[in-house]
């Protein structure tokens, strides 16, 4: 019989630093996941015992094939990425992946612009690196509601490339939301040819129209509470317009990333 | 898995490898996790819910964590009977392991129709049919709770369909055994209990239901000692065989629902946290019979009772 390969990998937790006044950046050791491409995620179990029951899943924030490790981001949002932040060094995690499809387009050598709405900008700190070091151009654009809810600029500053912020009220980069720095951007700095967004449903549902009005292809990465994770629950579906008829398809899956312009947000 | 003959049984006209079924909704048609994990090491598998039309589903969320257990609110989506007999049916035998298909309908016509249509068809081993399902507005549950309904729901099925019939049941159904005996007297060759059972959560801050459907099915641990006492009940009012399932996530869980008198066990939300339970399950029964020298596990079907 012919061996699969796992889905199942037991990953321990390196270094967990904190990033933010509530984001950790957690650091696995986990060879087998280090080949995820941007876009994609893993699904963590959060403790051995049976609440919270179902797993976690966390876009995949780096990962290096040559070292062997994966970091993730995560702001704590209930028991089970409070258990992700409270983890220390040494603990070992049960972790399936890589999941969903990512990020299409990787190597297009043209001006692309990356819009990430606060944890929203994980996924998309994963394509500016793999960008950087393939010396294809982009702009990474970040917006939170204020600096302390953004990594310090060194956090940037050790991968190379440093984002253009937009905080709400103010107190780093400019003033406004990552769609207003986004309109900036389109209206100036040359020809943009793609946008990747992750973030917030109502963000990413005005970077569509963005894309749409500058005649652009989005692709947006979708969250969901997800079950299963590979596609077998129909517990993540998201509503898509094809044809003037509304269809489900799977975030888990089918996604998390899909072009924006075929996504139905509910007005 | 090699096959352990202790393990080995027939479900009403089934071979199964053990007693351990993939339940309906959890593991789609077996494909989605056949990348990774092989579907055989269940002893079957009961694909999702099949209706004579297709189904777009309830809208988001569908889901929602609860202590030890979720709600779901899928709304049985699913292609439709005909879609699944052109695509999906012919690529079954891939799997490795017997498949029982879900029926759902709006109207036990529907039911009879999709069954006629899966009868005799080579993929397919059994139907289970689904008078239990909480979230559907027709349908489902309806047909689930008055025995006689049941009684006449399951012999319009059984006129139309000739390999194994399986009925799920809810426990919401005013008297469980009641309906377990309607469903043996129109000719069910096995009963398999217990589906979800209704539930709400509220998001205080928004002052909603977190579900789209407002209410969905409870399943997982939190759910369990409620299914193994249905089982117990049912499995002693009733000749045929019982599955027992609701919040199995290891062998223990999986023999006390044999203790109980299942003959076989179904899995389903166990699969999303852990998708190697089938293979842990199958393990921790052999061993449960190793140290306890039971020479087939079919010796512990209702020892507790």
């Amino acid at each position: 019989m012919q061996t699969k390969p796992a889905l199942i990998h037991y990953c321990e937790l390196i270094e967990n630093t904190r990033v933010t006044a509530q984001w950790h950046c957690l650091r696995l050791r986990a060879p087998k996941l280090a080949v995820a491409s941007p876009g994609q995620f893993v699904h963590l179990r959060v403790g051995s015992h049976t609440d919270p029951l179902l797993r976690r899943p966390i876009s995949i924030h780096h990962a290096d094939e040559s070292s062997g490790e994966i970091r993730l981001l995560v702001r704590p949002a209930g028991a089970g990425t409070e258990f992700l932040v409270r983890s220390k060094p040494g603990t070992v995690f049960d972790v399936m992946g890589p999941l969903g499809n990512g990020f299409p387009h990787l190597n297009e050598n043209r001006r692309t612009l990356l819009v990430g709405g606060g944890i929203g900008m994980a996924p998309l700190y994963f394509l500016a690196g793999q960008r950087r070091q393939a010396d294809l151009p982009f702009e990474l654009l970040i917006g939170a509601a204020s600096a302390a809810e953004l990594p310090p600029h060194d956090y940037f500053c050790r991968c190379g490339f440093l984002p253009l912020v937009a905080t709400e009220d103010g107190s780093r980069g400019v003033k406004g939301t990552a769609i207003d720095l986004l309109e900036q951007r389109l209206r100036t700095g040359g020809e943009a040819v793609r946008l990747y967004a992750c973030g917030p449903p109502a963000m990413l549902s005005r970077v569509v129209d963005l894309g749409r009005s500058y005649g652009l292809p989005t692709h947006i990465s979708l969250e969901a509470h997800l079950a299963c994770a590979v596609g077998a629950c129909l517990g993540c579906s998201f509503p898509f317009k094809k044809n003037g008829q509304i269809e489900y398809r799977r975030v888990c899956r089918d996604g998390p990333v899909f072009a924006g312009e075929e996504v139905y947000f509910e007005t | 898995m090699k096959p352990d003959p202790r393990l080995a049984l027939n479900l009403a006209g089934i071979a199964m490898t053990a007693p351990l079924i993939a339940a309906s909704g959890c593991y789609g048609y077996g494909f989605d996790y056949a990348a990774w994990i092989d579907p055989a090491d269940w002893g079957a598998v009961v694909v999702k819910g099949t209706t004579l039309h297709p189904r777009v589903g309830n809208p988001p969320p569908r889901i929602v964590e609860t202590p030890s257990g979720m709600l779901n609110a899928i709304g049985l989506q699913n292609p439709g009977v005909y879609y699944f007999l052109e695509h999906i049916e012919p690529r079954l035998g891939e799997l490795g392991c017997p498949v029982i298909v879900n029926i759902a309908g709006e109207s036990p016509d529907e039911y009879r129709q999709v069954a006629g249509l899966l009868d005799s068809t080579a993929g397919v081993a059994g139907l289970e049919i689904n008078i239990s399902c909480p979230n559907v507005r027709c349908g489902g549950i309806s047909f689930g709770c008055d025995p006689l309904v049941v009684e006449d729901l399951v012999s319009r099925v059984r006129e139309a369909y000739h390999g194994t019939l399986m009925v799920k049941l809810s426990l919401e159904a005013g008297s469980i055994t009641a309906v377990a005996e309607a469903a043996q007297r129109a000719g069910a060759d096995v009963l398999s209990l217990i589906n979800t059972i209704k539930g709400m959560v509220i998001d205080v801050e928004r002052r909603r239901p977190v579900l789209g459907n407002t209410t969905g099915g409870l399943s997982g641990p939190a759910l369990r000692p409620v299914a193994v006492r249905a089982v117990w009940e049912v499995a002693s009012a009733v000749s045929i065989p019982v599955v027992g399932m609701g919040g199995i996530t290891c062998a223990a869980d999986a023999l006390q629902f044999i203790l109980a008198g299942a003959t076989a066990v179904a899995v389903g939300t166990a699969n999303f946290v852990n998708p190697l339970a089938a293979r842990e399950i199958r393990t921790g029964l052999q061993r449960y019979l190793d140290l306890n020298g039971v020479a087939h596990y079919s010796e512990l079907i209702g020892a507790a009772l």
